[in-house]
């Protein structure tokens, strides 16, 4: 047992390893980020939600940065095009902290997070097992097929274009500013990364080529997390060091050996049981807020 | 204010005028706490305050009552409402102060001891120590809010009462000992603020309050715990970058540890 400085509660050393472990295990075989696992995980181990979520952008740092570094060594990553989604994500994370702050002094701040976790693992959750099974019955889903890029999006028609050479591309600059910008508000808000909506978007809506495109939404990624965990130590105080670190440690660990396991593993069966694993934590999510509670009461605002 | 003001009297029944703190501790009662200072360290999980005391009468009548309150601090209870089917936090209403922590023991059940009047007026009883500050929206009840309060926090365990002896299930509890002596023991769950608290021992007697004590505890960190809840509060950009080299360095060396070769 060791007790939290910030969330002001003692925790159970090699549980908390455990499950960040696990998460990381699972983050390297399924190759994401793994902070829209972890963020709700804490949450059940009792953390306090605002504690989760800023905590939780600090593990996502530490896996982006391991990551990025492999990355880089194979010149996967388009600067260009990462500082551009770097810029919109700072402003999207600033402003995903003033929320933030402002819905924990509301006492809604729980309620959102529940709700946007809700949708997210929902969401994700489905997908990866709609895909997994389509393949495992030897269909490829139309639309999530990557060799079937749309030729023009929308992404060519606005203004402000510039050349990303890296990429091969000439498009505006307002879409990768605008995904940056959710993103970040995103990660502000929930604690995860977002390179599962980052790189589908960077495919579908950019164009970008899928060899650059993990290298430059890590790099993204790594940027605005890095900018949450400083500005919700600034604003919110809610970011504890001591649980960062069981993070790090459980989840850089456990993320190499997911990887290296998971290269050996068929790709739809692992897509398949996570996403049921987070159509179950969902389910959870969702009992939560609809179910009518026991306590029609609860505290909030003054404690933080 | 005046719905405020309405509410209130209506709760209370009686409004007297009360100070923060509660009144008339006379400082003639003899007691002592096991330990002034408790710290708080990594392997934190909670502890006991323990109170000792004597009753002064020779005779050993009147009752004893122990409290020990933690900092009162501004806190919003809400209701939840039915929006679309989702239970939502709604409602809110504030108390200016109310308790973060409050454990009353006594060697009877309270209303035995002492007056309706006298609990609220030396506040010996949550409720009577959480002051609303605002309306209660719709119409609602107000002392259902203080009620949910009382309930809500003696589910973290932060408010507690406990009537007579300890038993073998629960440490807490007031100890009555021959030739007056007394122990009162409370636990403190490892949630409960770390802040300053006190001990307060009150001797009633038909109902009247004879004498009183009033002895402070001192919760603090110490050590890296101290250190990071400082750097925390007080350098809160500087925690957050070191809290970010913390998480490339550890990235960095996974990535050397386990670089494919």
């Amino acid at each position: 047992m060791i007790y939290l400085p910030i969330a002001e509660m003692p925790v159970n050393v090699a549980l908390v390893l455990l499950v960040s472990g696990a998460v990381g295990f699972v983050s390297g075989l399924v190759g994401v980020g793994g902070g829209f696992i972890m963020t709700p995980s804490l949450i059940f181990l009792g953390v306090p939600a605002p504690v989760a979520v800023a905590t939780g952008a600090s593990h996502v740092a530490a896996t982006c940065f391991s990551g990025i570094m492999t990355q880089t060594r194979r010149k996967a990553v388009d600067w260009r095009m990462g500082i551009l989604l770097s810029i919109g994500g700072i402003v999207g994370s600033a402003s995903g902290v003033a929320l933030f702050e402002r819905l924990l002094r509301l006492g809604q701040l729980d309620l959102i997070i529940s709700l946007l976790y809700l949708l997210l693992l929902a969401g994700v959750g489905w997908l990866m097992a709609a895909e997994s099974y389509a393949v495992w019955r030897g269909r490829t889903l139309r639309g999530v097929s990557i060799l079937r890029r749309p030729a023009r999006t929308v992404a060519h028609t606005l203004p402000l274009r510039m050349p990303f050479p890296r990429s091969g591309l000439y498009i505006s600059v307002i879409p990768p500013l605008t995904l940056g910008f959710a993103i970040g508000a995103l990660a502000a808000i929930m604690g995860v990364g977002g390179g599962f909506i980052l790189i589908p978007a960077m495919i579908y809506l950019l164009r970008m080529p899928t060899n650059v495109v993990i290298g430059t939404s890590l790099f993204q990624v790594l940027i605005v997390a890095s900018l949450v965990v400083i500005l919700q130590s600034t604003a919110t105080q809610t970011v504890d060091l001591v649980l960062a670190a069981l993070l790090m440690t459980g989840g850089v660990i456990g993320a190499q050996f997911g990887a290296r396991i998971g290269a050996g593993l068929k790709n739809e069966h692992i897509r398949g049981l996570l996403g049921l694993i987070l159509l179950a934590a969902s389910v959870k999510f969702l009992f939560d807020i609809v179910i009518p509670p026991d306590e029609p009461y609860v505290l909030g605002g003054g404690l933080w | 204010m005046k719905r405020f003001f309405a509410a209130f009297a209506l709760l209370l029944l009686i409004a007297p005028a009360r100070a923060q703190d509660p009144a008339d501790i006379a400082g003639d009662l003899p007691a002592a706490v096991v330990e002034e200072q408790i710290t708080v360290s990594s392997d934190y999980r909670g502890s006991y305050i323990t109170v000792f005391g004597v009753n002064p009468d020779r005779r050993g009548r009147g009752d004893i009552v122990v409290v020990v309150r933690g900092p009162n601090e501004s806190t919003v209870v809400m209701r939840k409402r039915n929006v679309y089917g989702l239970w939502i936090n709604g409602d809110p209403v504030r108390f200016a102060e109310a308790p973060s922590f409050f454990a009353v023991l006594s060697n009877r059940p309270l209303r035995q001891i002492a007056s309706p009047e006298s609990i609220w007026r030396y506040q010996l009883d949550p409720a009577a120590s959480a002051q609303l500050a605002s309306a209660v929206p719709g119409g609602g009840d107000p002392s259902a809010y203080r009620r949910a309060l009382v309930r809500l926090r003696h589910a973290e365990g932060l408010y507690q009462w406990y009537i007579g002896q300890p038993t073998q299930e629960r440490r807490g509890g007031l100890t009555m000992y021959q030739g007056g002596l007394f122990r009162a023991v409370v636990r403190l769950p490892a949630n409960a603020p770390i802040a300053q608290y006190h001990a307060d021992t009150y001797l009633f007697r038909d109902g009247r309050l004879i004498s009183s004590q009033r002895i402070p505890v001192t919760i603090s960190r110490v050590g890296i715990e101290r250190r990071i809840h400082d750097l925390a509060t007080t350098q809160s950009f500087l925690y957050g970058v070191v809290t970010v080299l913390l998480a490339l360095f550890s990235g960095w060396v996974a990535a050397l540890l386990f670089r494919r070769t």
